[in-house]
C-alpha cells in the first residue's frame, strides 16, 4: 500500500480514504470575499428627533412672545371726550363723570380678595355689557338696512 | 450615499411640516383680529370705545350676570362658550380722520382663510357696514363686524362660538346705562352746519 495518496495525491488512493474525502469535501474551505458588518445609520433618526425638538421649541418661544405681546393688554377702557360747545347726548348719567372706566386683568392675592374680583368683575360685566351693545347695534344696523 | 441623504433630509422636512402644520393651521383658524394698527387713531377721536375682554374676563363677568333676570340670564347664554369680546370705536369730529389703509389693515386679516363676508351694505348715510364670520367646520368660530363712515371706524370682533340671532335680540333689552354710543349722526352734522 502507497502512502503517497495521503501526502501528495499521488499513487493509489484507498477507497476508504476516497470515500472519507468525499464525505468531508463538503466542509471544504471555500473562498468567500469578507464582508465587515455595516453599523446601523442613525442619521435619519437623529436628525428627525433634532428637527422635531428644534420645531418645538421654536414653537414655544414664539407662542411665549406672542403671549407676552398681547397679554398685558387685557383692559377695556371706554374714553369720551367732549367738547364744550358740542350738546350732552341724550342720556348719558353714569358716564358723565367723562373719567376712563377700566377694567384691569389682574389676579389680587389675600383677605379682600374676593370682594376685589367681584369689583373687576363688575367692570369687566360693564365692558361686556358695553361690547354687546356695539355689537347689537351694528347688526341692528345691517339687518335694517338689508330688509 | 448621496441618495441615503437626500431622503434623510426629505425625512427631516416631513418631520418639522408634521410638527409645524397643526399650529399653523390653528394660527390660521383664530378669530382674533390685531387692531393695534388702529392705536393711533385715538388721540385725533372724539368718542373711543375701547374694550378687550379675554375668556378670562369673560368667565369672571359671567358670574356676576343674574340667572333671575331674563336679560341677563340671555347674555350668560350668549357669551358662554365665547374666548373673547374686542371692540374698537372712533368717532371724529371732521371727515378724513383715518385712512384707507387704517381700514385695510383690518381687512386684510379678514380676507385670510376661514373668513367669509357675510354681509355688505354701502349707503350714504350710514357708510360701509361689512360682517365677516369664520367658520370651523360647519361651526361659526368668530365674528367680525367693521363699519367705517366719514366719521366713524368701528370694528367689532367676538372670538368663539357665536349666536348671532341671540345677539341681534339683545338690542335694547340690555339695560345698560346709555354712553353716547347712540347719538344720530346725521342730525349731529346738521347741527354743525
Amino acid at each position: 500500500m502507497n502512502d503517497d495518496y495521503l501526502w501528495d495525491k499521488t499513487g493509489q488512493p484507498d477507497p476508504e480514504i476516497q470515500k472519507l474525502e468525499e464525505i468531508l469535501g463538503a466542509l471544504r474551505y471555500q473562498p468567500k470575499p469578507l464582508v465587515i458588518p455595516r453599523r446601523r445609520n442613525y442619521f435619519a433618526l437623529m436628525a428627525i428627533a433634532a428637527s422635531v425638538l428644534l420645531a418645538v421649541a421654536a414653537g414655544t418661544i414664539w407662542l411665549r412672545v406672542r403671549s407676552r405681546d398681547e397679554a398685558p393688554k387685557q383692559q377695556a377702557k371706554v374714553v369720551v371726550v367732549e367738547e364744550a360747545a358740542r350738546p350732552a347726548p341724550p342720556v348719558n348719567k353714569s358716564a358723565g363723570n367723562q373719567s376712563p372706566v377700566v377694567a384691569n386683568n389682574r389676579r389680587r392675592k389675600g383677605s379682600a380678595s374676593s370682594a376685589v374680583d367681584r369689583q373687576e368683575a363688575l367692570k369687566a360685566k360693564e365692558q361686556l355689557m358695553l361690547a354687546l351693545r356695539v355689537t347689537s347695534q351694528k347688526l341692528h344696523l345691517v339687518h335694517t338696512k338689508t330688509e | 450615499m448621496k441618495s441615503s441623504f437626500h431622503i434623510n433630509i426629505k425625512m427631516a422636512l416631513i418631520a418639522c411640516l408634521a410638527v409645524l402644520a397643526p399650529a399653523l393651521v390653528a394660527k390660521a383658524q383664530d378669530s382674533r383680529i390685531q387692531m393695534g394698527s388702529l392705536d393711533h387713531l385715538a388721540v385725533k377721536a372724539s368718542q373711543t370705545v375701547d374694550v378687550n375682554i379675554d375668556e378670562r374676563l369673560m368667565r369672571m363677568a359671567a358670574r356676576v350676570f343674574s340667572d333671575k333676570k331674563e336679560d341677563e340670564r340671555e347674555v350668560k347664554q350668549l357669551i358662554a362658550n365665547l374666548k373673547g369680546i374686542y371692540v374698537r370705536s372712533f368717532e371724529f369730529e371732521t371727515d378724513g380722520q383715518f385712512a384707507a389703509a387704517d381700514v385695510e389693515a383690518i381687512r386684510t386679516q379678514l380676507r385670510g382663510p376661514g373668513w367669509t363676508r357675510l354681509v355688505n351694505v354701502t349707503s350714504k348715510k350710514e357708510g360701509m357696514l361689512e360682517v365677516y364670520l369664520l367658520f370651523n367646520a360647519e361651526q361659526i368660530g368668530g365674528l367680525a363686524v367693521l363699519h367705517t363712515d366719514d366719521r366713524e371706524l368701528t370694528v367689532v370682533n367676538i372670538v368663539g362660538p357665536v349666536d348671532l340671532d341671540k345677539l341681534a335680540k339683545l338690542e335694547g333689552q340690555l339695560g345698560v346705562p346709555e354712553l353716547g354710543i347712540e347719538s344720530p349722526k346725521p342730525k349731529a352734522k346738521n347741527d354743525e352746519k
